[in-house]
């Protein structure tokens, strides 16, 4: 009797964990569990903050002598804050000088976004090179939705949505102003200059949600000279005010299309 | 007790292998010193002066992240894989120019060796070649980081190549002979990127037209 009981809960056990497992492999691509301190899956729009490198990993310099984990930290922060007040679920891959592994950051972002009604997924640079701001969406191909994806190009599936994501995204810039929907400044500067482009990038590539890159670079003049550093206070107030319009005008647009899928299999 | 001719053929042994270490040492140090002394020297041998051809360079614009096309007259090489390495040199001259467009620190030598190699998938390619791109660890350490400067360079090196030699239809790269994640923090490495799609020159335009290389790349 004893040797059958326990022959039943052995199986029990054995049972549970293969459920464990086709849940985890059903769920989503990364199982990874969110930082601590953030919030439970739910049927909603998320927002997932990338802040790039951490760490060890300092990224490129730019303003100088400023590694490029601390610009896209301090721009995840004002971000999360301007898109909390505004009532939005923000989840963010570290809140702290920490080093963080690409595939790290994508299950994080698929663990996050799994199961919401829809979402964006940002990964924010900061770069020396080029100016204004450079939206990057995955260069790989579209390809069709299935239940399961490979790791490395689970973005795929959801490069139509990003590209739409990108577009409002550029939108918001070109009618952004210092003073636009940010908090701050009173500068009279115009919009800040977008740049769209496809690109291979790791973590990217692995995010199961509409996700894009914003790689921040510094404001130059006609001389090709920089007028505006990227370490700038009130630059960054407003691309970070650029962003969360964006954000918003692409949560309307999602929630307005309810059977759209947004954050779901295309 | 060691007999007393043991101790001396000892001995001897001894000495003759100190005194034959120390003509290694300092055999090895001649060798060394006519090596340094013979690249110095002029080549015994006149390189053969190839006739300059046109050739096309994509050159790389960080200003509004596009490609343009720029016809050179360059002494090319015959062979295929020098005549591309030779193009991507002259490319890297001119993005370690003074008033570059798209500035990236020069190196004695940026691009170590280009392959052609067969392009793996045959059913697809029809004769096509894939270019395995060798990248000196000295020009991807001095690299720009950034997404737009490292993807402009992925880009016109494909770009350039595949302008130059049609027959490449894939590339890959190379740091020092090893697979390297990315050029400097950002640009993918470890894929192979897709000449085919490659929009040849005018602003990125709109995110449906992107100019990337690998538009349609393989992981």
């Amino acid at each position: 009797m004893t040797a059958i009981s326990q022959h039943s809960r052995l199986r029990s056990l054995c049972l549970l964990s293969a459920v464990g497992w086709v849940a985890a492999g059903m769920g989503c691509v990364g199982s990874a569990q969110a930082p601590v301190g953030q919030k439970a899956i739910g049927p909603r729009f998320v927002v997932v903050l990338d802040a790039a490198h951490g760490g060890d990993d300092g990224g490129g310099q730019v303003g100088g002598s400023v590694a490029e984990k601390t610009v896209t930290l301090a721009l995840s922060v004002r971000l999360r804050s301007l898109l909390a007040a505004r009532g939005f679920a923000v989840v963010t891959t570290r809140e702290g000088n920490v080093a963080l592994a690409d595939d790290a950051r994508a299950q994080i972002a698929n663990h996050a976004t799994f199961g919401a009604g829809s979402s964006a997924c940002v990964s924010l640079h900061a770069s020396q090179a080029g100016t204004g701001v450079h939206i990057f969406v995955s260069s790989l191909a579209p390809s069709a939705a299935t239940r399961f994806l490979a790791w490395k190009t689970a973005q795929s599936a959801y490069v139509s949505r990003s590209l739409k994501l990108a577009g409002t995204i550029n939108s918001a810039f070109e009618h952004s102003s210092a003073g636009g929907d940010g908090d701050s400044g009173d500068s009279n500067a115009g919009p800040i200059p977008a740049t769209l482009g496809r690109a291979s990038l790791p973590g990217v590539d692995s995010m199961t949600c509409p996700a894009v890159s914003i790689e921040v670079a510094p404001l130059r003049g006609e001389d090709r000279k920089v007028t505006t550093e990227v370490t700038d206070p009130q630059y960054q107030t407003q691309v970070v005010g650029a962003l969360a319009a964006a954000l918003l005008e692409w949560k309307t647009d999602s929630e307005a299309e309810p059977h759209s899928g947004a954050g779901r299999l295309p | 007790m060691i007999p007393r001719y043991q101790k001396i053929v000892f001995v001897v042994l001894l000495v003759v292998s100190i005194a034959m270490g120390a003509i290694l040492v300092r055999l090895r140090e001649r060798a060394h010193e006519q090596l340094l002394k013979g690249e110095d020297l002029a080549p015994t041998v006149a390189p053969a002066v190839a006739p300059e051809v046109q050739a096309t360079l994509m050159v790389a614009n960080d200003t509004d992240g596009t490609l343009l096309s720029e016809a050179h007259s360059l002494p090319l090489p015959k062979d295929a894989e020098a005549r591309a390495r030779a193009l991507l040199e002259k490319l890297l001259e001119i993005y370690a120019g003074a008033e570059a467009m798209h500035p990236v620190p020069g190196t004695a030598r940026g691009v170590l060796q280009v392959f052609l190699l067969p392009e793996p998938e045959s059913g697809k390619g029809k004769g096509g070649q894939l270019a395995v791109v060798n990248l000196a660890g000295a020009f991807a350490d001095g690299h720009p980081s950034g997404i737009l400067t490292e993807s402009l360079t992925v880009e016109s090196i494909c770009g350039t190549l595949h302008a130059n030699l049609p027959q490449i239809a894939e590339v890959r790269f190379l740091v020092d002979g090893e697979p390297r994640a990315t050029l400097a923090g950002h640009a993918d490495l470890t894929r192979t990127y897709l000449t085919g799609d490659l929009v040849t020159a005018g602003p990125a335009g709109g995110p449906d037209g992107g100019n990337s290389a690998g538009d349609a790349g393989k992981p």
